[in-house]
């Protein structure tokens, strides 16, 4: 069994930058919570579904860093494996469920096709889709023009392989964006100026743990929709066990 | 009935602040997302005070500030700019925010509490409540 090398991922997962980028994106979260639980005292009504989603993908974006060190620093203990990719997105789907309500936005899971198994570690490539998922949840319904808040948890295959992603109605996610964002990342307060209010730690945390599983985020098409994502190569010998 | 333009970016705290500030029953909150709507909001109905976070997508606050400025119907609005944006970076603007674009309060999102963003409110409004 093939194991992920750290040895290729400089030490930006590690970096003060991502760990500054963790703690100012927790501001939020917190920040809601606070003021909803605040609302509660001064009205008497508590949206506590909202309050629970928050907590919890505060807690997630947590893990997902946590999860990025140590894939860095002990791959050992993070196998490939044979994930099926429609599996690892129905999983980040359900995630997501709650803190996408949370927002007015819609979830929707476009797994059709049998694409067969890809070679990752399933707990990474989920904490991954789950990082992004999130942030863009958040992100979408500040965007202006936007005229659905929907979020698609999709694959395909293409010319380059098996993509998983997460998709939207919206052009700015482009490579373009992302890799401005990765230049201004620790330097700037919004990275992805025309993409995120915020500092858009969970992109760049899902950035770094596919980077150290070998895989890249980077920008991707679905239909008519744009997205984040990563390609994966079907590993035709695991199909044959 | 008081009328407040809402310019928050976050969808959750933008519906907590919203009840919290209607909850007198005698103001309306018209809540925004961005730089543009806010402008096109503003036009549709003019707002007696502006909450504004700085941290925007595409167009910052500050850009809204200068195009809401530029309309003589507007300069007198009340503008309270409460963000994520410590006070520490940009205080070398802060005259700027003060004196040329009439900004009345600055408030650090994280550590004002409902009630002093109402309090505030109260403070600035041009209009009785």
């Amino acid at each position: 069994m093939k194991h992920m090398t750290g040895e290729s991922y400089p030490a930006s997962i590690l970096s003060q930058q991502l760990l500054v980028g963790v703690a100012e994106e927790l501001k939020l979260p917190l920040l809601q919570i606070a003021r909803q639980l605040e609302l509660a005292q001064l009205n008497g009504s508590a949206n506590l579904a909202t309050v629970q989603a928050t907590a919890q993908t505060a807690l997630q974006l947590l893990d997902n860093y946590v999860l990025g060190v140590r894939l860095a620093l002990e791959p050992q203990h993070f196998p490939l494996e044979a994930v099926s990719v429609s599996s690892v997105l129905y999983d980040a789907s359900q995630q997501l469920d709650a803190f996408a309500k949370s927002y007015g936005v819609s979830l929707e899971l476009n797994i059709a096709g049998k694409y067969g198994p890809v070679l990752a570690n399933k707990q990474g490539l989920q904490a991954a889709l789950v990082s992004v998922g999130a942030a863009l949840i958040e992100a979408i319904p500040a965007l202006e023009g936007t005229q659905q808040l929907k979020l698609h948890l999709a694959t395909h295959r293409s010319r380059y392989g098996i993509i998983a992603g997460v998709y939207a109605d919206t052009k700015k996610l482009s490579n373009e964006a992302l890799q401005r964002g990765r230049r201004l990342q620790g330097r700037s307060r919004q990275p992805l100026l025309n993409l995120s209010q915020s500092n858009g730690a969970g992109i760049f945390v899902a950035d770094a743990i596919l980077h150290a599983m070998d895989l890249h985020l980077m920008a991707s098409r679905h239909h008519r929709l744009h997205g984040l994502g990563t390609v994966m190569q079907s590993n035709h010998q695991l199909q044959l066990v | 009935m008081n009328k407040v333009l809402l310019i928050e970016p976050d969808r959750v705290l933008a519906e907590v602040y919203k009840r919290a500030i209607e909850a007198d029953g005698l103001t309306k909150v018209m809540s925004v997302t961005g730089a543009q709507t806010a402008i096109m909001a503003a036009d549709k109905r003019r707002p007696d005070l502006v909450i504004l976070e700085l941290q925007l997508i595409e167009h910052s606050g500050l850009e809204f500030l200068y195009e809401f400025r530029s309309y003589p119907e507007w300069q007198s609005i009340p503008v309270l700019v409460q963000t994520m944006v410590p006070f520490a970076e940009f205080t070398d603007n802060w005259h700027l925010l003060q004196d040329e674009l009439g900004v009345s309060a600055y408030m650090y999102k994280p550590h004002t509490s409902l009630r002093q963003l109402l309090d505030s409110i109260k403070e600035h409004s041009l209009v009785p409540q």
